[in-house]
C-alpha cells in the first residue's frame, strides 16, 4: 500500500524535541538509524557512506562538511537552489585493510588504515574539537536528521513529483518509485539532509521511521537515545510535551528558522557551565557559549528560553516543583513519544512480509 | 576472512511497493534477549535481538525496566551505540572463524587453517610439556576481561584444574583502585546508578561520564533538573563539562590538594560531621607521638593485642579500647582533640593525639584554600565554596578510571575519602564515592564447587561454604562475615587453591619491568631507598608469601590469552612484552571473536562465540543491581565455537594426550595433587552438563538458592523476562564489601551496614581509615594523604600524556570494527591543544611523532581547544596494529608501580583476589611531540 500522496491542506504534523542539555554525542541515535535503514552490503545498496542522523560537535563544520554555507531553503518566499553537497564534503564510508594486516605476511609494516588516500572527513570529523580558549573551551552536540518541514523546500524543487508532505502526519517522504534521481531536491534542502543514492540513481533521506510510527513505535533514533532527550508526538496534542516545549514554555526552537522551511525538528538549547573569570573564579553573568553563537543556530529567542530554563532551574534549586523540569527530566521514560510507545519486540511485528 | 552480512537492509524484490521495502525491515520471524557480557560498566545493557530466516538483522534496547524507587526515573532504554550495533562485530573482517597456526615467524601474519582437532591437539602437547618440564606454573594465563561470561568459562576452568597461574584483572588493566582500598580495605564500593538522582551536589572526579557511562549519564542531567548541583575536576574541559554547572580546571595529578584545601576549611570552619568523624573514621583513635604509630594495647600490656587501638574518653578522662564489633562507642566520649600522655608497658610515658587533631595540624600546615590553590590551580574562594557544599549538601563523588592509574592516585582518592568522611557524606542516599564493582551473581562460584548436578549438591556445597566461614570466623569471633570472606580469599590465594596471583611479579621477573621500575629518573623523586630494595624487604618479611609467583625459577613456558589482548593492554607496552616475554615461550594461545594484536602475534588462534552466539549471562553490578541473560540467537559462525565447548573438547583432549605419555598425575609447587584422568568429567559434573543450556539452568537455580535471587529464578524465567533484579548482597566476598541492603522498591547504597548498622570496616582499624601507620608510610610521608608530584615516568618531557576511554569501544573490543570506525576518524588519533600544537607548527589531521626516553609512536593529531595545554590525549584502547609500526601510547610508558604499594603485614594491606597489590599507572607519562620527518617514518619501519 502507498502512503497517500501529498493533499493541499495539512491536517496534522509529527515533529520532535531534543534536549541538547541530554545529548552526551553517543551517536546512538545515528548508529540505530545506520543498522536499521542505511547499512550496506557489500556496496550493493548504495547506502554506505549515508547518515540519515547524525551528530555533529557545534561549534563545527559538520556533516556534510560546511553545510551552512550550502544554501537553498527559502528567501523573500522564493525557492533557493544551493549547492550540491558531494560525495567528498559527506566523507566517510572508509575500507579498511583487513586482510593485509591480519593475514598478509606483512609483519608489523603494514597496519589498519582506511584504504586509498588518508580521511580528510567523515560524518562525526571534528568530534570534541569546539571552539574558544581553555579553560573557556565550549561546545555542544546537536543531533541532525530531515526537520519533514512544513514548506519543505525539497518538494517544491522536486521536478518529478516523487517528493510529498504527508497529509495526515506531515512526514516529508520519497516515492522512490518515481524518484529519477535529478537531485534538485538535495539542492534546495537547506539542511543537506538529502543523500544521492549511486548505485540506484535515487535520492534518499530519513524517513522518519514511518513504519515504525505505522505500528505505534517510536523512531529508532528517538526510542533508542539513551540520553532519554528526544520527545516525539504530534505537534497539536496540547496535552502533549513537544506541544509544552515549543509552544507554551517556548524552550524548544527550530535550527536555523531563516531558512524559511518551517522545521519540526526543535532543540532545547544547551545551558552549559559557567565561563571562568582570569582569577579562576565563576562568572556566572555571562554564558560559556557567547549568545551570537546560539542565536546564528536557533535565532533571537534563543535567548529567552535560556532565561527560561534558567529561571525554573532556579526553582528547583529552591526546593520548589517547576513543570517544565519535570518535563524535561522524563520520569518514565515512555513519556517522550506520545502514543507511539509501541514495542518493536511486539508479536505483531513478527515476520508478515509482503510478497 | 569475513563471511558477508546476509542480513541486507532495504533489499527489494521486484515489483514491491518502495514503501514495502522500508516496512519489511523491521520484521522479524524471532526475538530473543541479547546482552553484551563484557568488561563495560555498567553493561549488562538488555537488547532484543532480532533474526530473520536464522541470521541476525538487528539488535534494539529492551527498554521494558519498571520504575524503581518512586520519583526516581527509569532506567529506560539502556544501551549504547556500541550496543546497538554488537551485531556488526558478527561478520565483520575483524571476526576469527577458523582455528590458525602460524606458519611464518611469530607476528608476520602467515597462517595455516587448521582443524579443531589439530588445534587442540597441539595446545594439549604444549600444556603437557611445560607441566611435565617446568611444573603447571610454567603456564600463564593472562586474564581476559572480556571472557567473563560464567557459561563460557569451560577454558579456563580446565586451565585451573591443571594448577596453572592466572593474573588478577584488576592488576592487568589497572583497574584497581589503592586509595579506595586504604581507606576501606576494599576497593570496590559501589552504588546503583540511578541513586545519583538523590544527590544534592555531584563531583565527577577524574572521570568524563559523557564517555564512560552513556547508558545511564542521564541521570546526571536530570539531577540537575530537580536541583543539584554538578561540578567537573579535570585538566582538560572534557565532554562532561557540559552538563556541569562549574568546570574547574585542575593541574594534571594535582587533585589531592582541592580536595585536602576543602578539608581544611571543613574542620577550620567546624563544619565536620562530628557523629560520623568519630563512629565511621579512625579520627578519634590515638597516635604515639613519638613514633607516628596508632597506640596499640600491645604497647601497653605484655601480650597486647596488635590490632586493638584506643581512643581518649573525655567523660572518665582515660584510655577507652575501640570496640572490634562495633563502631558505636556507646558512653565513651571519644577526644578528637588535644595532647593526652599514656603509660607504656615499660611504665614510659608517651604523648599521644588523636589522629583528627594530627589531621587538622598537617591540612592547616600544608593545605589552607590558599596553599593547594598554588598546587592545583583550583581558585582558593572556590575551594572554600565547595567545602561548605560538600558539609552542607548529599554529595557523590564519581571516582572514574583516572583515579586508579596515577601514580599517586592512592593519595588524590585518599583526600577525597577525607573530605566525604568528615562530612558524613556515604552510607547513606545521594552519597558516597563510586568506583565500579562486581557481584551478586554466585550461581556460577556455587556450581563450580559441585561435583554432581542439581539442587541437593549446590545445598551441600552451600553448606560447606558456611562451615568454613563458621571456621574462619572460630579463629577470631569479632570478625564480621565480610571481614571472615576477606580472611577466605587471602587464605585461598596464598596456598594456590585459586590460581590467581598479582602479576607484579611475572612482570618484574619475567617480562622486563625490574629494569624500569628501578629507573629512579622514572621514579617517585621522595623514594628514600631504591625499588629493588624495597621489593626485597617486601618479599624477605613474607608480605607476599604464597602470591609472588611465578618466581624467577620458572621461566613461563605457555601463554594463553582468552578474551583479552594482553599486548594491547599491558602498561609498559607490547614492545616490552615481545622483546622480554616472547622468547621464552614454547607456545603462545589466543581464544578470541576477533583478530587483535595479541592473536596476531600468537601461535596458535582459537575463534570463538561472540555475544548473541550462546547463552550467557552479563558480568553483574552494583550499579544496576540486576542479573542480565543473553540468550543463543544464532550459532557462531564458521567454525567458531563456545568457550565452554572448547573446554570439553580440551578436556577430553588433555586426558587422551597424558595418557599417551603415561602421565596420570602431579604435584605443584604447593603440594596440591592435579589428577588428568577426570578434567571431563569433573567439568561436567559427572557428564551430566555438556551444553551451555544445562550449564545455564544449574547457575541460576544455585544462585536462587542464595538470598541474592527470588527462589522461584530459573532459567525459563530468565529467557521470558530477559533480567531479574537482585534482592540480596548474596554469599561471596565481593558482595559483602558492598555492606548495604538492597531494596525492591529504593536505589541501593553501599556501606550503609557500617553507617547505620555500625558494623566494622575490614581494615586495620576497623574504621574508615584516613591515617595509615605502616613504616613504610610513614617513611614515605603518606600516613595522611597528602599531594606529591606526578613522577617524571618517561624523562624530563614537556607534554603529559594521558588517556581515558572513547566513546567508540570498550577497550578494543570494537575499536577495529568497521561500523564503529566510521563514527570518528576511522584511525587513532592524539587530541592536542591548538597551543601547544601552534607552537610547534602542527596542524589538524597531520601525523606527528610523539615520543620519550622510553620509545616513541607516529599519530594524526586533532587539535581541541578544550585540551589544557601541556597535555596530550591519546586513548590507550586502540588495537596497537593500527598504529604504523604497531606502535602506540602503551609504548611510551614505562608502566611504572608505586613502591608503596609492595607494603604489606599489616591489618589490610595484604593481597586477596582483586584487591592490595601493586598496578602499574599511564596518566600524565611526560612525553614531546614533534612533527613527522622522513627519516621517522623510516625508523618505525626498520624497528619493527
Amino acid at each position: 500500500m502507498a502512503p497517500k500522496k501529498r493533499s493541499v491542506k495539512q491536517s496534522r504534523q509529527i515533529a520532535m524535541v531534543f534536549d541538547l542539555n541530554k545529548c552526551s554525542g553517543c551517536q546512538t541515535c545515528s548508529v540505530a538509524c545506520k543498522m536499521l535503514w542505511t547499512r550496506d552490503n557489500e556496496g550493493k545498496d548504495g547506502t554506505d557512506y549515508m547518515w540519515w542522523c547524525s551528530v555533529n560537535t557545534q561549534p563545527g563544520r559538520g556533516y556534510p562538511k560546511d553545510w551552512e554555507k550550502m544554501g537553498g531553503g527559502y528567501r523573500d518566499g522564493m525557492l533557493q537552489l544551493g549547492e550540491l553537497p558531494d560525495r567528498e564534503s559527506f566523507g566517510g564510508g572508509w575500507d579498511f585493510n583487513y586482510d593485509e594486516v591480519f593475514y598478509g605476511g606483512k609483519g608489523t609494516t603494514a597496519h589498519l588504515e582506511p584504504e586509498g588516500k588518508p580521511p580528510e572527513w567523515g560524518p562525526n570529523w571534528d568530534e570534541d574539537q569546539g571552539a574558544g580558549e581553555w579553560p573557556n573551551s565550549y561546545f555542544f552536540y546537536m543531533p541532525r536528521l530531515c526537520n519533514h518541514c512544513t514548506h519543505p523546500a525539497c518538494v517544491e524543487a522536486c521536478p518529478t513529483g516523487a517528493m510529498y508532505k504527508r497529509d495526515e502526519d506531515g512526514l516529508v517522504l520519497r516515492d522512490e518509485d518515481n524518484c529519477k534521481g535529478y537531485q534538485f531536491c538535495a539542492k534546495a534542502c537547506p539542511y543537506k539532509k538529502i543523500f544521492y543514492n549511486h548505485v540506484r540513481g535515487i535520492s534518499q533521506h530519513c524517513i522518519m521511521c514511518f513504519p515504525r510510527l505505522e505500528q505505534g513505535v517510536a523512531p529508532a533514533c528517538a526510542r533508542q537515545c539513551p540520553g532519554r532527550l528526544v520527545f516525539v508526538g504530534y505537534l497539536d496534542d496540547a496535552k502533549g510535551p513537544i506541544h509544552k516545549l515549543v509552544n507554551e514554555w517556548k524552550v524548544a526552537l527550530p535550527l536555523h528558522a531563516e531558512y524559511g522551511t518551517g522545521p519540526n525538528i526543535f532543540y532545547v538549547p544547551p545551558l552549559s557551565s559557567a565561563p571562568l573569570k582570569e582569577d579562576g573564579t565563576p562568572d556566572d553573568e555571562n554564558p560559556r557559549i557567547p549568545n551570537e553563537y546560539l542565536e546564528g543556530l536557533l535565532g533571537p529567542n534563543v535567548q529567552d528560553a535560556l532565561a527560561t530554563m534558567r529561571k525554573e532551574m532556579a526553582k528547583t534549586r529552591a526546593g520548589k516543583k517547576s513543570e517544565l523540569m519535570d518535563i524535561l527530566t522524563v520520569y518514565h521514560w515512555e513519556e517522550l513519544f506520545g502514543e507511539f510507545t509501541g514495542d518493536p519486540a511486539a508479536s505483531k511485528l513478527r515476520e508478515k512480509r509482503s510478497k | 576472512m569475513a563471511s558477508s552480512n546476509p542480513s541486507t537492509p532495504a533489499k527489494r524484490n521486484k515489483g514491491q511497493h518502495w514503501a514495502d521495502t522500508y516496512r519489511d525491515q523491521i520484521r522479524w520471524d524471532d526475538v530473543k534477549w541479547g546482552t553484551h557480557c563484557v568488561d563495560c560498566y555498567p553493561g549488562g545493557c538488555p537488547m532484543r535481538v532480532f533474526t530473520r530466516d536464522g541470521e541476525i538483522v538487528r539488535e534494539e534496547q529492551a527498554a521494558t525496566f519498571q520504575p524503581i524507587e518512586e520519583g526516581v526515573p527509569d532506567f529506560n532504554p539502556m544501551g549504547c551505540q556500541k550496543g546497538v550495533a554488537w551485531s556488526a562485530t558478527r561478520h565483520g573482517e575483524e571476526r576469527l572463524l577458523k582455528p590458525l597456526r602460524r606458519s611464518g615467524e611469530r607476528g608476520e601474519g602467515k597462517w595455516d587453517e587448521i582443524s579443531w582437532n589439530e588445534a587442540l591437539t597441539e595446545v594439549a602437547d604444549s600444556v603437557l610439556d611445560a607441566i611435565e618440564e617446568s611444573g603447571p606454573e610454567s603456564v600463564v594465563r593472562i586474564s581476559g576481561a572480556e571472557a567473563v561470561n560464567p557459561v563460557g568459562q569451560g577454558f579456563s576452568r580446565v586451565m585451573g584444574m591443571l594448577g596453572s597461574v592466572t593474573t588478577d584483572v584488576n592488576a592487568e588493566i589497572n583497574d584497581f583502585s589503592p586509595g579506595l582500598y586504604l581507606t576501606f580495605g576494599k576497593f570496590n564500593v559501589c552504588s546503583s546508578l540511578d541513586d545519583e538522582f538523590h544527590a544534592e551536589l555531584v563531583i565527577f572526579f577524574m572521570k568524563n561520564i559523557a564517555y564512560t557511562h552513556i547508558a545511564t549519564s542521564h541521570y546526571t542531567a536530570e539531577a540537575r533538573y530537580q536541583g543539584t548541583e554538578v561540578v567537573l575536576f579535570a585538566p582538560d574541559c572534557s565532554p562532561s563539562h557540559m552538563t556541569a554547572d562549574y568546570y574547574y580546571p585542575v593541574r594534571m595529578g594535582s587533585d589531592a590538594a582541592w580536595a585536602l584545601g576543602a578539608s581544611q576549611v571543613i574542620i577550620k570552619e567546624k563544619l565536620y560531621n562530628e557523629q560520623f568523624v568519630k563512629e565511621q573514621t579512625d579520627l578519634p583513635l590515638l597516635i604515639r607521638l613519638d613514633t607516628g604509630r596508632f597506640l596499640r594495647e600491645s604497647d601497653l600490656e605484655e601480650d597486647g593485642d596488635e590490632e586493638q587501638f584506643y581512643a581518649w574518653d573525655t567523660a572518665k578522662r582515660r584510655l577507652a579500647p575501640a570496640s572490634k564489633t562495633t563502631l558505636r562507642w556507646g558512653r565513651v566520649k571519644p577526644a578528637l582533640r588535644g595532647r593526652r600522655k599514656a603509660r607504656l608497658k615499660d611504665g614510659s610515658l608517651v604523648e599521644v593525639a588523636p589522629a583528627f587533631d594530627l589531621l587538622r595540624e598537617h591540612l592547616n600546615r600544608n593545605y589552607t584554600p590558599e596553599k593547594a590553590s598554588k598546587i592545583c590551580g583550583v581558585n582558593a574562594g572556590e575551594i572554600r565554596k565547595l567545602a561548605r557544599k560538600v558539609a552542607k549538601k548529599r554529595t557523590l563523588v564519581w571516582a572514574g578510571g583516572t583515579s586508579l592509574k596515577y601514580y599517586h592516585a592512592d593519595l588524590m582518592v585518599r583526600a577525597v575519602n577525607v573530605m566525604l568522611g568528615l562530612t558524613g557524606n556515604w552510607g547513606k542516599k545521594g552519597t558516597g564515592i563510586t568506583c565500579w564493582s562486581v557481584g551478586f551473581f554466585d550461581g556460577p562460584d556455587i556450581t563450580a564447587q559441585k561435583t554432581r548436578p542439581g539442587r541437593r549438591a549446590a545445598e551441600a556445597a552451600i553448606r560447606q561454604r558456611e562451615d568454613y566461614v563458621a571456621a574462619f570466623k572460630a579463629m577470631d569471633d569479632t570478625w564480621t562475615d565480610e571481614m571472615a570472606g576477606i580472611e577466605m580469599a587471602h587464605y585461598a590465594a596464598s596456598n594456590g587453591l585459586i590460581g590467581m596471583v598479582p602479576p607484579a611479579f611475572f612482570w618484574y621477573y619475567h617480562c622486563g619491568y625490574k629494569e624500569r621500575w628501578n629507573n629512579p629518573e622514572w621514579g617517585d623523586p621522595s623514594m628514600k631507598r631504591s625499588f629493588d630494595e624495597y621489593f626485597e624487604e617486601a618479599l624477605d618479611k613474607g608480605w607476599w608469601e604464597g602470591v609472588s609467583r611465578p618466581g624467577p625459577e620458572t621461566p613461563p613456558r605457555v601463554l594463553i590469552q582468552a578474551g583479552g589482548n594482553t599486548l594491547r593492554r599491558v602498561r609498559g607496552g607490547g614492545t616490552q612484552l615481545l622483546k622480554n616475554l616472547w622468547p621464552k615461550l614454547d607456545k603462545i594461545i589466543t581464544l578470541d571473536w576477533r583478530m587483535s594484536t595479541t592473536g596476531r602475534w600468537s601461535d596458535i588462534v582459537l575463534p570463538v562465540a561472540n555475544e548473541y552466539e550462546t547463552p550467557g549471562f552479563h558480568l553483574s553490578t552494583p550499579h544496576m543491581v540486576t542479573l542480565f541473560h543473553s540468550e543463543q540467537s544464532v550459532k557462531p559462525p564458521g567454525m567458531a565455537k563456545t568457550e565452554w565447548e572448547i573446554g570439553l573438547l580440551l578436556a577430553k583432549k588433555l586426558e587422551q594426550r597424558a595418557r599417551k605419555r603415561g602421565l596420570r598425575e602431579y604435584v605443584d609447587a604447593y603440594g596440591n595433587t592435579h589428577t588428568l584422568d577426570d578434567l571431563h568429567d569433573r567439568l561436567t559434573l559427572g557428564g551430566n552438563i555438556i551444553t551451555e543450556e544445562q550449564v545455564a539452568t544449574e547457575m541460576v537455580r544455585d544462585g536462587a538458592l542464595t538470598d541474592s535471587l527470588p527462589d522461584d529464578t530459573s532459567l525459563a524465567k530468565m529467557k521470558k523476562q530477559g533480567y531479574q533484579r537482585f534482592t540480596g548482597l548474596g554469599l561471596s566476598v565481593l558482595d559483602l564489601n558492598q555492606a548495604g541492603d538492597i531494596e525492591p522498591d529504593e536505589t541501593f547504597n553501599h556501606s550503609t551496614w557500617h553507617t547505620q548498622k555500625r558494623l566494622p570496616y575490614p581494615t586495620l582499624t576497623r574504621r574508615a581509615q584516613f591515617y595509615i601507620d605502616h613504616p613504610w608510610f610513614l617513611e614515605a610521608g603518606e600516613e595522611f594523604p597528602t599531594h606529591k608530584e606526578n613522577p617524571k615516568m618517561g624523562g624530563d618531557y614537556p607534554l603529559g600524556l594521558t588517556s581515558g576511554h572513547n566513546r567508540w569501544s570498550i577497550h578494543s573490543i570494537q575499536i577495529a570494527n568497521r561500523m564503529m570506525l566510521q563514527t570518528h576518524r576511522g584511525r587513532p588519533h592524539l587530541v592536542m591543544s591548538t597551543v601547544d600544537a601552534a607552537k610547534r607548527g602542527i596542524e589538524d589531521n597531520e601525523e606527528v611523532r610523539v615520543y620519550n626516553d622510553v620509545s616513541d609512536f607516529l599519530v594524526p593529531v586533532k587539535l581541541s581547544s578544550s585540551v589544557q595545554p601541556g597535555q596530550v590525549i591519546c586513548y590507550n584502547g586502540w588495537d596497537p596494529y593500527q598504529f604504523r609500526g604497531w606502535r602506540g601510547p602503551m609504548d611510551v610508558e614505562p608502566g611504572m608501580v608505586k613502591w608503596l604499594h609492595l607494603a604489606g603485614g599489616e591489618g589490610h594491606l595484604r593481597y586477596w583476589p582483586f584487591q592490595w597489590q601493586p598496578t602499574p599507572v599511564d596518566r600524565a607519562v611526560r612525553v614531546d611531540v614533534e612533527k613527522v620527518r622522513e627519516k621517522d617514518l623510516a625508523k618505525v619501519a626498520a624497528s619493527t
